[in-house]
Protein backbone atom coordinates (compact mmCIF):
# COMPACT_ATOMS: atom_id res chain seq x y z
CA UNK A 1 0.00 0.00 0.00
CA UNK A 2 1.34 3.73 -0.69
CA UNK A 3 1.06 6.20 1.97
CA UNK A 4 1.81 9.99 0.89
CA UNK A 5 4.27 12.20 3.46
CA UNK A 6 1.02 14.02 4.44
CA UNK A 7 -0.53 11.50 6.46
CA UNK A 8 2.72 10.08 7.69
CA UNK A 9 3.12 13.31 9.35
CA UNK A 10 -0.20 13.36 10.71
CA UNK A 11 0.75 10.35 12.06
CA UNK A 12 3.55 11.63 13.91
CA UNK A 13 2.21 13.60 17.29
CA UNK A 14 5.18 15.93 18.35
CA UNK A 15 4.29 15.35 22.36
CA UNK A 16 5.30 12.16 21.71
CA UNK A 17 8.70 13.06 19.83
CA UNK A 18 12.01 13.79 21.98
CA UNK A 19 15.05 15.00 20.96
CA UNK A 20 18.27 15.35 22.92
CA UNK A 21 17.05 13.16 25.40
CA UNK A 22 19.23 12.30 27.82
CA UNK A 23 19.30 8.86 29.26
CA UNK A 24 21.52 5.68 30.16
CA UNK A 25 19.83 2.67 29.89
CA UNK A 26 16.71 1.12 27.96
CA UNK A 27 15.23 1.56 30.81
CA UNK A 28 15.10 5.16 31.42
CA UNK A 29 13.95 5.60 27.68
CA UNK A 30 11.15 3.20 28.28
CA UNK A 31 9.65 5.30 31.09
CA UNK A 32 10.35 8.45 29.50
CA UNK A 33 8.51 7.32 26.29
CA UNK A 34 5.57 5.72 27.57
CA UNK A 35 4.69 8.30 30.12
CA UNK A 36 4.50 10.92 27.15
CA UNK A 37 2.40 8.53 25.35
CA UNK A 38 0.23 8.50 28.84
CA UNK A 39 0.41 11.70 28.96
CA UNK A 40 -1.04 12.40 25.37
CA UNK A 41 -3.65 10.19 25.79
CA UNK A 42 -2.20 6.87 23.92
CA UNK A 43 -1.86 4.59 27.32
CA UNK A 44 -3.97 4.17 30.17
CA UNK A 45 -1.33 2.41 32.23
CA UNK A 46 2.28 2.97 31.95
CA UNK A 47 3.26 -0.03 34.36
CA UNK A 48 1.02 -2.08 32.10
CA UNK A 49 2.59 -0.90 28.62
CA UNK A 50 6.21 -0.85 30.10
CA UNK A 51 5.33 -5.22 30.94
CA UNK A 52 3.82 -5.37 27.38
CA UNK A 53 7.76 -3.82 26.16
CA UNK A 54 9.52 -6.21 28.26
CA UNK A 55 7.26 -9.01 26.83
CA UNK A 56 8.55 -8.11 23.47
CA UNK A 57 12.33 -7.62 24.49
CA UNK A 58 12.07 -11.17 25.75
CA UNK A 59 11.25 -12.19 22.53
CA UNK A 60 14.59 -11.24 20.81
CA UNK A 61 16.82 -7.80 19.89
CA UNK A 62 14.72 -4.80 19.33
CA UNK A 63 17.90 -3.09 17.98
CA UNK A 64 17.52 -3.36 14.22
CA UNK A 65 21.06 -2.18 13.50
CA UNK A 66 22.88 1.12 12.71
CA UNK A 67 21.98 2.60 16.04
CA UNK A 68 17.91 1.95 15.56
CA UNK A 69 15.94 0.63 17.94
CA UNK A 70 11.91 -0.57 17.16
CA UNK A 71 10.40 -1.63 20.88
CA UNK A 72 7.12 -2.43 20.48
CA UNK A 73 4.71 -2.90 23.09
CA UNK A 74 1.05 -4.60 22.70
CA UNK A 75 -1.56 -4.23 24.73
CA UNK A 76 -4.96 -3.56 26.25
CA UNK A 77 -4.30 -0.69 28.05
CA UNK A 78 -3.32 0.80 24.32
CA UNK A 79 -6.23 3.02 23.73
CA UNK A 80 -5.11 4.69 20.67
CA UNK A 81 -2.28 2.75 18.54
CA UNK A 82 0.38 5.21 18.27
CA UNK A 83 3.96 6.09 17.89
CA UNK A 84 6.79 7.61 20.37
CA UNK A 85 9.84 8.52 19.00
CA UNK A 86 13.33 9.57 20.88
CA UNK A 87 16.57 10.92 19.54
CA UNK A 88 19.32 10.23 22.09
CA UNK A 89 22.23 12.43 23.20
CA UNK A 90 24.62 9.62 23.23
CA UNK A 91 24.58 5.93 21.87
CA UNK A 92 23.30 3.64 24.99
CA UNK A 93 23.62 -0.29 24.98
CA UNK A 94 20.58 -1.77 23.57
CA UNK A 95 20.56 -5.37 21.92
CA UNK A 96 21.13 -5.58 18.39
CA UNK A 97 21.71 -7.26 15.05
CA UNK A 98 24.70 -5.59 13.93
CA UNK A 99 25.94 -5.03 17.94
CA UNK A 100 25.41 -1.08 17.87
CA UNK A 101 23.45 0.10 20.53
CA UNK A 102 20.50 3.00 19.74
CA UNK A 103 20.51 6.81 19.48
CA UNK A 104 17.33 6.99 18.03
CA UNK A 105 14.28 4.82 19.50
CA UNK A 106 11.05 4.83 17.35
CA UNK A 107 8.55 2.84 19.53
CA UNK A 108 4.79 1.27 18.89
CA UNK A 109 2.37 1.42 21.16
CA UNK A 110 -0.38 -0.66 19.80
CA UNK A 111 -3.71 -2.19 20.96
CA UNK A 112 -4.64 -5.43 21.98
CA UNK A 113 -7.70 -5.80 19.68
CA UNK A 114 -6.51 -6.00 15.60
CA UNK A 115 -9.55 -4.66 14.46
CA UNK A 116 -9.03 -1.49 16.47
CA UNK A 117 -7.36 0.71 13.58
CA UNK A 118 -6.50 -0.73 10.87
CA UNK A 119 -5.78 2.56 8.91
CA UNK A 120 -2.97 3.38 11.45
CA UNK A 121 -1.44 0.00 11.73
CA UNK A 122 -1.08 0.46 8.31
CA UNK A 123 1.17 4.05 9.11
CA UNK A 124 2.98 2.39 11.52
CA UNK A 125 4.11 -0.84 9.16
CA UNK A 126 5.22 2.67 6.60
CA UNK A 127 7.65 3.86 9.66
CA UNK A 128 9.29 0.24 9.60
CA UNK A 129 9.50 0.45 5.82
CA UNK A 130 10.69 4.29 6.24
CA UNK A 131 13.60 2.76 9.06
CA UNK A 132 15.29 0.39 6.43
CA UNK A 133 16.53 3.61 4.26
CA UNK A 134 20.25 4.43 5.09
CA UNK A 135 19.38 7.65 4.29
CA UNK A 136 16.15 7.87 6.71
CA UNK A 137 18.22 6.70 9.54
CA UNK A 138 21.50 9.59 8.84
CA UNK A 139 18.98 12.36 8.76
CA UNK A 140 17.57 10.95 12.48
CA UNK A 141 20.52 10.38 13.66
CA UNK A 142 21.29 13.77 12.96
CA UNK A 143 18.22 14.95 14.11
CA UNK A 144 18.30 17.92 16.76
CA UNK A 145 14.47 19.13 17.13
CA UNK A 146 11.27 18.01 16.30
CA UNK A 147 11.03 19.86 13.21
CA UNK A 148 13.81 17.73 12.03
CA UNK A 149 12.85 14.17 13.39
CA UNK A 150 9.14 14.77 11.26
CA UNK A 151 11.01 15.90 8.04
CA UNK A 152 13.35 12.53 7.63
CA UNK A 153 10.36 10.72 8.95
CA UNK A 154 8.66 12.55 5.81
CA UNK A 155 10.97 13.31 2.90
CA UNK B 1 15.71 -12.87 -12.09
CA UNK B 2 12.53 -12.72 -10.17
CA UNK B 3 12.38 -13.67 -6.61
CA UNK B 4 9.27 -13.43 -4.67
CA UNK B 5 8.85 -14.23 -0.97
CA UNK B 6 6.97 -13.25 2.32
CA UNK B 7 8.18 -11.60 5.55
CA UNK B 8 6.18 -12.47 8.80
CA UNK B 9 7.24 -11.67 12.39
CA UNK B 10 5.94 -12.14 15.84
CA UNK B 11 3.89 -9.30 16.64
CA UNK B 12 3.59 -8.20 12.78
CA UNK B 13 3.88 -4.54 13.32
CA UNK B 14 7.84 -4.05 12.67
CA UNK B 15 10.16 -6.48 11.73
CA UNK B 16 7.91 -7.89 8.74
CA UNK B 17 7.72 -4.27 7.17
CA UNK B 18 11.26 -3.38 7.61
CA UNK B 19 12.50 -6.77 5.96
CA UNK B 20 10.43 -6.17 3.10
CA UNK B 21 11.98 -3.28 2.62
CA UNK B 22 15.36 -4.43 2.81
CA UNK B 23 15.21 -7.40 0.69
CA UNK B 24 13.28 -5.18 -1.86
CA UNK B 25 15.52 -2.47 -2.26
CA UNK B 26 18.89 -5.13 -1.80
CA UNK B 27 17.26 -7.01 -4.50
CA UNK B 28 16.61 -3.98 -7.18
CA UNK B 29 20.29 -2.96 -6.45
CA UNK B 30 21.11 -6.59 -7.64
CA UNK B 31 19.04 -5.62 -10.95
CA UNK B 32 16.20 -8.16 -9.35
CA UNK B 33 12.58 -8.32 -9.77
CA UNK B 34 10.93 -9.00 -6.85
CA UNK B 35 7.91 -8.86 -5.10
CA UNK B 36 7.26 -9.50 -1.40
CA UNK B 37 4.10 -10.28 0.47
CA UNK B 38 3.86 -8.82 4.80
CA UNK B 39 1.75 -10.97 6.71
CA UNK B 40 1.33 -8.72 9.47
CA UNK B 41 -1.27 -7.59 11.89
CA UNK B 42 -2.61 -6.07 9.28
CA UNK B 43 -3.56 -8.98 7.44
CA UNK B 44 -2.20 -10.03 3.93
CA UNK B 45 -0.35 -6.85 1.70
CA UNK B 46 0.84 -7.55 -1.74
CA UNK B 47 0.05 -10.52 -1.86
CA UNK B 48 1.55 -12.98 -4.64
CA UNK B 49 -0.52 -14.41 -7.45
CA UNK B 50 -0.38 -17.68 -8.63
CA UNK B 51 1.40 -16.24 -12.07
CA UNK B 52 4.07 -14.49 -9.62
CA UNK B 53 4.65 -17.69 -7.95
CA UNK B 54 4.56 -19.54 -11.13
CA UNK B 55 7.28 -17.29 -12.51
CA UNK B 56 9.58 -16.80 -9.68
CA UNK B 57 13.22 -18.06 -10.28
CA UNK B 58 13.66 -18.51 -6.28
CA UNK B 59 11.02 -18.02 -3.23
CA UNK B 60 12.44 -16.20 -0.20
CA UNK B 61 10.56 -16.65 3.43
CA UNK B 62 12.06 -14.15 5.89
CA UNK B 63 9.48 -15.59 8.43
CA UNK B 64 9.74 -16.29 12.44
CA UNK B 65 6.16 -17.58 12.60
CA UNK B 66 4.38 -20.26 10.67
CA UNK B 67 2.95 -18.37 7.49
CA UNK B 68 -0.85 -18.65 5.66
CA UNK B 69 -0.46 -21.03 2.65
CA UNK B 70 3.33 -22.22 2.27
CA UNK B 71 1.77 -25.17 0.52
CA UNK B 72 1.85 -22.43 -2.53
CA UNK B 73 5.54 -22.83 -3.39
CA UNK B 74 5.70 -26.64 -2.98
CA UNK B 75 7.77 -27.76 -6.13
CA UNK B 76 9.80 -23.80 -6.05
CA UNK B 77 13.02 -23.67 -4.54
CA UNK B 78 12.45 -21.76 -1.33
CA UNK B 79 14.91 -20.59 0.87
CA UNK B 80 13.79 -19.64 4.52
CA UNK B 81 15.60 -17.47 7.10
CA UNK B 82 14.76 -15.16 10.10
CA UNK B 83 12.83 -11.54 9.43
CA UNK B 84 16.73 -10.27 11.33
CA UNK B 85 18.80 -12.49 8.68
CA UNK B 86 17.15 -10.18 6.33
CA UNK B 87 17.43 -7.03 7.68
CA UNK B 88 20.77 -7.25 9.08
CA UNK B 89 22.48 -9.03 5.66
CA UNK B 90 20.00 -8.32 2.47
CA UNK B 91 22.82 -7.91 0.21
CA UNK B 92 24.32 -11.30 1.43
CA UNK B 93 20.99 -13.12 1.13
CA UNK B 94 19.97 -12.05 -2.14
CA UNK B 95 23.64 -13.44 -3.28
CA UNK B 96 22.99 -16.46 -1.46
CA UNK B 97 19.80 -16.68 -3.68
CA UNK B 98 21.26 -16.05 -6.92
CA UNK B 99 23.39 -18.75 -5.82
CA UNK B 100 20.63 -21.30 -5.45
CA UNK B 101 18.79 -20.15 -8.59
CA UNK B 102 21.69 -20.74 -10.41
CA UNK B 103 21.52 -17.57 -11.88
Amino acid sequence: MIVDSASLSEAIDTRTVVTGLKADTKEEVFEDLAQRLHDAGYIDSVDEFLKALHEREAQGATGIGEHVAIPHGRSDTVKRNGVAIAILDHEIEWESLDDTGAKVVVLFAVGADDEGSKRHLQLLSEFARKLAKADVVHDLLQASSQDQVVAALTK
Amino acid sequence: MKIVGVTACTIGIAHTYLAQQKLEDAAKAAGDDIKIETQGTIGIENALTAEDIEQADVVILAVDVKIADEERFKGKKVVKVSTETAIKSPNKLIAKLHEIAGK
